[in-house]
């Protein structure tokens, strides 16, 4: 067998590890990094208006196809929108192309751990539950030092005076933690770089803009669905923070949650007044995260939403007409938005937001 | 007596004898929206999101054209009908955008129809919507029992009859829900148009496209025209385990339709409508395994009746020269 994944943040350095761990690193097709060609084929052969993250992933598998995979890994799901979709569909558009591979599909609506160990189990057969399981916690190690080490990136990128210091010394530490084999490595690596981030020449003195990132959760995470929105803010001079995290997801999908834990609580709490229920997808999370971000004392939101995101649409209808007084910008993720337009908008935005804070008698000293 | 206001747009094709029946017997005056017009259209429009599907922003524009005229509207959360099928992001959050966008709005009464959550829940929101109106308890069941036996009839009655939701809803209602288009006409072609009840039977949106296949001679089929067990389970030979409240009515007749070998399949959809782009693809599909021609419509804001008949005659012409060639699979917007 060989298991093709799409593409979605650094979940390929996770699963990756762990087939490394089994010894099935032979069965494993890591999917290349996302580029204009992935998007080109993605919109080729999808539906005219499918959302984003559908486009994206089918080019991402049609990628892994072309490099030998026959068995592919898609998530699917009741309840969240046209997630429950992708698999069928895409399943279709590839035979139709001529690829005649397999999905597995990993349900993320009710019994997901069980989905994601089936799937590892899927990579090696012969490996007993103990080895699967401790395969299992080294790939997700690796996430969790991931998204330590790219909070602190957020931080630096808003301060550091040679801009992209940062965003470079991350790209190095996903290439080694992705190296490390052990568990105490992928600890040094992470201890390591947060060092050298917090070692990064700083304007001290600067009390950058905070900006909340809240939408659907692919266009979160990947930096290429979103024209690594998060960098171009940066180099702003803006400082961005965002709940939504695959090390969360992993902390609470696949365990806390079986607990009784609801990370989404105080979020869902805040929302209540506008909405008091889920609507699929990421949508009632993005009202109760604009609130939750304006009582922290945020300067503004980004709303980021792929073009007709059912969910999405529902909270961009519904965010203004909540009490908080937050500028939110909505961005549109699709492959018509160009990267030029995207960064007049962010400038125009962070221009406002500085506005907004001198009106209130606070002052920022930018890096810019 | 209190008055409730129901917006003729979105589920209300579906629902309106259950509702209506609903709060009579509670002893509640219904009020509805009139068809849509220019007016209510630009009012919607005016007021959501510019991307926004059609059918949500219509639905918006009704809402407002009942404003001051009744003391409640009623938006359902119409969540879930069945194990693990959803509704629409944008149909369950309907109060919540209607709230939001439209504040002058009256009291929305918005209970949460969610059957995935167990019939406690379903009792328990009813209970909740009922108690506004009276708290006789036996008055409340009654209510519930007759509404909803009358509106298995009137699914009933469109299966039996092979009629549209309007004709139907006319037989019913009289004369405010006139259509344009004839019961069982005679035409020599036989096709099967599919969408969302909201898109085929409003026919200021989809310009009386019904009556003007007629005109041109063909049997228009749609998916109230065939028995609900019936497109239920084609819908499930088709793709297997359903998630979506409405793909019966895309997938499922499409199906159903495409066995009975119907002359020709036209899909109806709106621009910005996220489901209808991965139903479509199987419909799609579909018509090509089984060679039937077909032909994808999908409507704005800003189509023109003009080119979509130009468009119909095309396609009707090419059904009955016998051309085998399908025409083009992106939708063409009319
Ligand atoms: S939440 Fe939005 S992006 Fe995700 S599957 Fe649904 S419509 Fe697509
Ligand atoms: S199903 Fe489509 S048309 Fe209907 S509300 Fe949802 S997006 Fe709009």
């Amino acid at each position: 067998m060989k298991l093709g994944i799409p593409h979605f943040g650094n979940v390929s350095v996770s699963i990756k590890a762990i087939a490394q761990q089994l010894g099935a690193t032979d069965s494993l097709i890591i999917p290349p990094p996302m580029t204009q060609k992935t998007l080109n084929l993605g919109v080729k052969y999808s539906p005219y208006e499918a959302c984003l993250p559908y486009k994206l992933t089918l080019g991402s598998l049609i990628e892994t196809c072309e490099l030998g995979a026959n068995t592919l890994a898609q998530a699917r799901g009741s309840g969240i929108c046209r997630l429950g979709y992708y698999a069928k569909n895409q399943e279709q558009i590839l035979r139709d192309l001529g690829y005649s591979a397999k999905f597995l599909t990993i349900d993320i609506s009710h019994n997901k751990l069980i989905s994601v160990l089936r799937l590892i189990k899927n990579l090696a057969n012969d490996a007993s539950w103990y080895e699967i399981s401790s395969a299992f916690f080294f790939g997700i190690s690796k996430l969790f030092a991931l998204d330590k080490i790219e909070k602190v990136v957020q931080e630096i990128r808003a301060v550091e005076l040679e801009k992209g210091t940062a965003n470079k010394i991350y790209h190095e530490a996903i290439r080694n933690i992705d190296e490390a084999t052990k568990r105490k490595e992928v600890k040094d690596i992470t201890k390591e770089y947060i060092e050298r981030l917090n070692h990064v020449e700083k304007n001290n003195k600067a009390h950058p803009l905070k900006v909340g990132i809240v939408g659907e959760i692919y266009v979160v995470i990947e930096p290429f669905a979103n024209m690594d929105i998060e960098e171009e803010l940066g180099k702003l001079g803006v400082e961005v923070e965002r709940t939504m995290t695959l090390s969360r997801w992993v902390k609470y999908s696949l365990f806390l949650n079986y607990l009784g834990a609801d990370e989404w609580r105080k979020v869902h709490h805040l929302a209540k007044p506008y909405i008091d229920h889920d609507v699929g997808g990421d949508g009632w999370e993005s009202v109760g995260e604009k609130i939750l971000f304006a009582h922290k004392g945020f300067d503004g939101i980004v709303h980021l939403a792929p073009f007709t995101c059912m969910p999405e649409i529902v909270a961009q209808n519904v965010m203004p007409s909540t009490r908080e007084d937050i500028p939110v910008l909505a961005v549109i993720c699709d492959e018509q938005q160009g990267k030029q337009g995207l960064l007049t908008r962010l400038e125009a935005f962070v221009d406002l937001l500085e506005f907004r804070r001198r009106k209130n008698g606070r002052r920022i000293y930018n890096t810019r | 007596m209190s008055k409730v206001g129901i917006p003729r747009a979105l589920l209300y094709y579906q629902y309106y004898p259950v509702w209506r029946s609903f709060f009579e017997h509670l002893g509640a005056e219904v009020v509805t929206s009139p068809p849509t017009n220019r007016t209510i259209l630009t009012a919607g429009i005016s007021r959501a999101v510019a991307d926004t599907c059609l059918p949500v922003k219509v639905f918006l524009g009704h809402t407002m054209s009942l404003i001051g005229k009744c003391d409640y509207i009623f938006i359902p959360s119409m969540t879930s009908f069945g194990k693990k099928t959803y509704n629409c992001s944008k149909i369950i959050g309907l109060p919540n955008i209607t709230r939001a966008v439209l504040p002058e709005c009256p009291i929305i009464l918005d209970p949460n129809i969610d059957l995935e959550k167990g019939r406690w829940y379903f009792y328990h929101q009813i209970y909740k919507l009922a108690s506004r109106f009276t708290s006789n308890s036996v008055k409340m069941k009654k209510a519930i029992d007759v509404a909803w036996q009358k509106q298995l009839a009137y699914r009933k009655k469109m299966s039996d009859e092979k009629i549209t939701s309007n004709q139907a809803l006319f037989d019913l209602y009289g004369s405010s829900h006139s259509a344009s288009s004839q019961k069982n006409p005679q035409g020599n072609l036989t096709i099967a148009l599919l969408g969302h009840p909201y898109i085929t039977n409003d026919e200021y949106l989809n310009h009386r496209i019904i009556y003007h296949l007629q005109n041109m001679g063909a049997n228009v089929l749609t998916s109230e025209m065939a028995p609900q067990t019936a497109i239920d389970a084609a819908a499930t030979r088709a793709v297997g385990e359903t998630h979506w409240a409405f793909e019966p009515d895309i997938i499922g007749a499409g199906q159903y339709y495409t066995e009975m070998k119907v002359d020709g399949i036209i899909t109806l959809s709106a621009f910005g409508c996220g489901p209808d782009s991965m139903m479509i693809v199987w419909v799609e599909h579909r018509a090509k395994e089984t060679k039937t021609p077909f032909l994808p419509l999908s409507l704005d804001e800003h189509s023109s009746g003009g080119a979509m008949l130009t468009r119909l005659e095309a396609f009707l012409d090419m059904i009955k020269r016998k051309g085998t060639k399908l025409p083009t699979p992106t939708p063409a917007y009319c």
